[in-house]
């Protein structure tokens, strides 16, 4: 369960404070898709930073399965990245000097995972990219390299699985087929999918909508209703 | 751990073309440092061979007075509790001989008689003429062994016999090379060489005699210090004097020393050459890689994973550039042809262990420290930017030079970088010290090159401050060129640095080199005098000069007949004093001579001294003398003190009235401890000296000698030829060995040069791609890049030249202790090579970024 007590963030602009997100508090509950939408600008991508601890709000607390990472160190949060979240990027974001199955391994070897290679083969195969393993990121389409990053999101079998525009630069047949691993994690292994998304397809598939706009959360609903 | 190593090794497969250089850096520094030193080790064998020869034995205890018992004693005493190895005692005198029957009988001649033991020589080799090996029983039985000048100057041959001091000898052989004969010393006759007892037989060493007494030691090196201080700290006073074949005293020794100061200086400017290409190398690296570290710690690396994995893969590159460098140096020192092995007097060159494990080390060593600083980076890499870009969220800090702006400055100063720095600083100074062997140098070397440093920092803030107005210009190329000094991430700063730096350390290592070999030539001209006469009367001096204008060798200048006298200081007496006060080496007797100009090699530094043409009375009250600093310094005389002389029994009151500083490495003009002027010593008892070159050819210069014989039967003439060549064939060893050195540094300081630049072509190719996509031509990138580098490369020859020069003026004036002269060409020049290399460099690195096609450098970016 994911736990947002009073969160804001202000950055500066120039000679003045730009809030990016005015004060909220947000439950999410744990084994569900929730989707995060609204324009460009309304602070959805601040949000999900937050949830990741990639970013510290500026007021407020956020508790994650009970763990307040607001309260971590730097290296923490970075360890409990590595074992409770996943997250997928919307430009995939692999490291181009390595491989696929690399990529896939690194999140195991930093975890000191035993036999990382068999997991990462075994989850390239779960995203159908068992014969491009040893192709490196430039080597791959969009499609692939999304399946990649997922895979790799999924390697230490996190709980929660942020992902930030996952379609956004994929075609519409491509973004169809990540949306559906996104879906098949969620159902299979009960991972928590909290995603960023301007397409209303993919929104129109979560449990829970959450619509922002200018920082402010302005609706709250239940499959269909933000399609609606 | 596991984590930390694979993506080490992964990171170097995948990045490998772009840490090429890194790799090269490593490799060049690490092996030049090899070669230098193995090549060092090889020559400083060979030079101390020669040291040895010179001073004829490890160490030499010699006095010029014969030894009280309880001297000799405890001299003996000294001697046996040390690890000698082999012993020779000598003795040489001053002394007259003469044919003991035939022509010429009635001249006798002054020679320098010298009596060895059996085990003489420790070092080197007697050759003679004829090409027979020396042995000790060629002087047995009262034989003896000649100098050819003797022979032609008594009319005798081998097997006639001489008389000396009413003993006859035979002579047994004719002396072409006598190792340990020094080139300074000023002997007063030929060469006789005959065993010690039959010269302790002889007589000639009453009391009264002037004879040096000498006792060569052979020891391990380890020993050879330690018992020469002991040897000079117990008998000082008892006028035992000292020398090792390392001693500084010894001119050559003086010249060994600078040479490896110089050489272990190169070592380390090639090293932080290669640190700073390994900095520029990293720093960009870092750039390149901060997504990556990003991605890493959103995986969950922590930030000291990362930074472990990194300085893993510096390590290994350290490691593998280190062995690629002794890989080099060993191609490197094979290809060095066997004549200019020769030449330095080594036979063999090879890699030796100690430089080996020096350089591997050094090279490991500078890998870390120059790339630490830029590596430290990754700490401040936020996972954030992976979804909001580059954006930065502090404020942009004020005006430096506003109080806040400066507080803005220090409060992001980053304190683990900035101690890295220190413990870079203080390595680096650790480094320099122990390849310069001085920490004083090492210290001196490191802080001028941060000087440097910040200069050139400074510079290029001032730079884009200054060439802001140009972005005003019509022409797009030079208005975007200026734009790129100053954007945002711009590496003006950098490479100012990286270039600079290695211009000041390329164009100083010239200056250094340049003034190093002008000083050996000065001291060694080839047109300078190879032959002394001695014992010239006054009456004869005008037939003399016309004797030698006649004869003299084509090349040569006019000849110098120079009057001189020998006197002792009897005491100095201050102005307002009472008496005359003693004074230190009391009984010492100098050589003085009169005349009313100074030598070229003179300055005065305090009084003034007489006007040309202006003799004093022969009668005059008060005579006038002017001293060398040297006497200024141990008699602590001044100017207006009074110094009494004891001039042949004559004492003679001498008011001070100048001191002159005599520069004794430029030693044509040689150089007298007292001048008097003119007018009182004209017509007192007193000899003549020339210096003068002969014929250079065997047979002219054997009929000149002949001549002269005839003529002036009771000159002497000395003849230094083969000392002169002897020391020219040791200053042209160290010329080539210095060239070689300065060669080496030249080009790996280029080398590394280009590769700074062309690292910097990594920034260009994003934006170089979208101005093409906007409809830029590659003529007008090409003249965007080359202004912008050329501008970049003048302002770094500029800062480098003039930190050049006054690094090389430390080095000559506080290190090596010679002149130094200004090298405005080598700084022209170098000026003009840096902006050229870095604007063909900049343009031609950035060739591929010019012909790519936009789109696939826009999408892998």
């Amino acid at each position: 369960m994911i736990e947002l007590q009073h969160i804001s963030r202000t950055v500066p602009s120039g000679d003045s404070m730009l809030t990016i997100l005015h004060p909220l508090d947000l439950r999410i509950e744990a084994g569900g898709v929730v989707a995060i939408t609204g324009p460009s600008g309304s602070g959805k991508s601040t949000l999900l930073g937050l949830i990741a601890g990639l970013d510290a709000p500026s007021t407020g607390r956020i508790l994650i399965d009970g763990a307040e990472i607001t309260a971590m160190s730097e290296d923490a949060l970075a360890r409990f990245r590595g074992s409770h979240i996943g997250f997928v990027f919307q430009f995939f974001h692999l490291l181009p000097s390595l491989t696929a199955v690399e990529n896939v391994r690194v999140p195991l070897e930093i975890a000191g995972a035993h036999d990382p290679g068999a997991r990462a083969d075994a989850l390239l195969a779960e995203v159908g990219l068992s014969a491009r393993g040893h192709h490196y990121p430039s080597q791959l389409s969009g499609g692939e390299q999304q399946r990649v990053a997922i895979a790799r999101a999924l390697a230490n079998n996190p709980p929660l699985l942020l992902a930030d525009e996952p379609t956004g630069n994929l075609d519409s047949a491509t973004g169809h087929q990540v949306i559906q691993i996104l879906i098949d994690v969620n159902r299979r292994r009960k991972t928590t999918v909290v995603l960023v998304t301007h397409d209303a397809e993919l929104a129109a598939l979560a449990d829970t909508t959450i619509a922002l706009r200018d920082g402010r959360i302005v609706s709250t609903g239940l499959r269909g209703a933000a399609a609606s | 751990m596991r984590f930390v190593i694979l993506m080490a090794g992964r990171e170097v497969r995948a990045s490998w073309r772009r840490l090429l250089f890194f790799f090269v850096c490593v490799a060049v520094g690490v092996g030049a440092i090899v070669a230098l030193r193995s090549i060092i080790q090889s020559v400083r064998t060979g030079l101390s061979r020669e040291a040895r020869t010179i001073v004829g034995g490890d160490v030499a205890i010699s006095t010029n007075r014969p030894m009280a018992d309880d001297l000799r004693v405890s001299l003996e005493r000294a001697i046996a509790g040390a690890p000698v190895t082999a012993r020779v005692d000598s003795i040489s005198t001053p002394t007259m001989a003469r044919p003991e029957s035939g022509e010429g009988a009635a001249a006798a001649k002054m020679v320098e008689l010298r009596g060895v033991g059996a085990a003489f020589p420790l070092y080197g080799t007697l050759t003679l003429q004829d090409g027979r090996t020396y042995s000790h029983d060629l002087l047995a039985n009262h034989g003896a062994l000649v100098r050819p000048e003797l022979l032609a100057q008594l009319g005798i041959g081998v097997g006639d016999r001489i008389v000396i001091g009413g003993q006859a000898y035979t002579i047994r052989g004719i002396i072409s090379e006598e190792p340990g004969r020094r080139a300074g010393s000023f002997s007063l006759g030929s060469r006789v060489l005959v065993d010690i007892d039959d010269l302790r037989a002889s007589g000639l060493l009453s009391y009264g005699s002037r004879a040096t007494y000498e006792i060569l030691l052979k020891m391990p090196a380890s020993a050879v210090d330690g018992f020469a201080n002991a040897i000079r700290g117990n008998f000082r006073d008892r006028f035992i004097g000292v020398r090792t074949y390392r001693s500084t005293e010894d001119a050559i020794g003086n010249d060994m020393e600078r040479a490896e100061n110089h050489l272990s200086l190169v070592g380390f400017v090639i090293l932080v050459l290669g640190g700073i290409g390994v900095w520029s190398v990293t720093r960009v690296f870092v750039r390149q890689k901060i997504k990556s570290v990003a991605i890493l710690k959103c995986l969950g690396a922590t930030t000291g994973q990362v930074l472990a994995a990194y300085i893993a893969q510096v390590l290994l590159l350290g490691i593998a550039g280190s062995v690629l460098g002794v890989l080099l140096a060993r191609t490197g020192i094979a290809a060095i042809p066997p004549s200019v092995g020769s030449a330095l007097g080594v036979t063999s060159y090879g890699l030796t262990a100690s430089a080996v494990a020096q350089g591997v080390s050094i090279g490991i060593l500078v890998s870390l420290l120059f790339s630490v600083v830029p590596l430290l980076e990754v700490r401040r890499v936020k996972p954030l930017l992976l979804i909001r870009g580059g954006l930065t969220t502090a404020p942009p800090p004020r005006a430096w030079w506003t109080a806040g702006g400066l507080r803005d400055r220090l409060s992001r100063v980053d304190r683990l970088q900035a101690l890295a720095a220190c413990v870079m600083g203080a390595g680096l100074v650790a480094i320099a010290s122990w390849q310069a062997a001085s920490l004083r140098v090492g210290a001196v070397v490191v802080i001028g090159f941060a000087a440097v440093a910040v200069v050139l920092h400074l510079a290029g803030t001032g730079v884009i401050y200054a060439v802001r107005p140009i972005a005003r210009s019509k022409s797009f190329s030079l208005r975007h060129a200026v734009l790129s000094l100053g954007r945002p991430g711009n590496q003006t700063r950098v490479i100012l640095l990286a270039v600079g730096l290695g211009s000041f350390f390329v164009i100083g290592v010239r200056a250094l080199q340049t003034n190093l070999l002008r000083q050996f030539s000065v001291q060694l001209s080839e047109s300078g005098a190879d032959m002394f006469l001695i014992e010239i009367l006054p009456d004869q001096v005008d037939r003399m000069r016309a004797f030698l204008d006649a004869r003299k060798a084509p090349d040569a200048g006019p000849a110098r007949l120079i009057p001189v006298l020998r006197a002792r200081v009897t005491g100095v007496r201050s102005p307002g004093a009472a008496g005359f006060r003693d004074v230190r080496n009391q009984g010492r007797e100098y050589t003085i001579t009169y005349r009313d100009h100074l030598e070229p090699n003179e300055t005065v530094t305090s009084g003034s001294f007489w006007p040309p043409h202006s003799p004093l009375p022969e009668n005059a009250p008060e005579i006038e003398v002017s001293v060398e600093q040297n006497i200024h310094d141990s008699y602590r005389v001044n100017v207006g003190d009074v110094m009494q002389f004891d001039v042949l029994g004559r004492v003679l009151p001498a008011r001070v009235t100048s001191i002159r500083k005599v520069e004794w490495e430029d030693a044509r003009n040689g150089g007298f401890m007292f001048v008097f002027r003119p007018g009182p010593f004209a017509h007192a008892p007193q000899t003549w000296i020339g210096i003068l070159r002969a014929p250079q050819d065997p047979t002219p210069r054997g009929q000149f000698q002949r001549d002269l014989a005839t003529e002036f039967p009771n000159v002497s003439a000395i003849d230094v030829r083969e000392i002169l060549v002897t020391v020219q064939k040791a200053v042209h060893t160290i010329t080539i060995a210095i060239s070689v050195v300065g060669g080496i540094a030249l080009g790996s300081g280029v080398l590394i040069l280009i590769g700074a630049v062309a690292m910097t072509k990594f920034q260009r190719v994003y934006e170089a791609a979208i101005l093409r996509t906007l409809g830029a031509s590659t003529r007008t990138l090409g003249a965007m890049l080359a202004f912008e580098y050329a501008t970049l490369g003048l302002l770094a020859g500029l800062v480098g030249a003039a930190g050049a020069m006054a690094f090389s003026w430390a080095v000559c004036r506080h290190v090596l202790d010679i002149p130094w002269r200004p090298q405005p060409l080598v700084a022209v020049v170098g000026m003009a090579l840096t902006t050229v290399l870095v604007a063909v460099v900049g343009v031609a690195a950035s060739y591929d970024v010019l012909r790519r096609k936009p789109l696939g450098t826009l999408r892998a970016e």
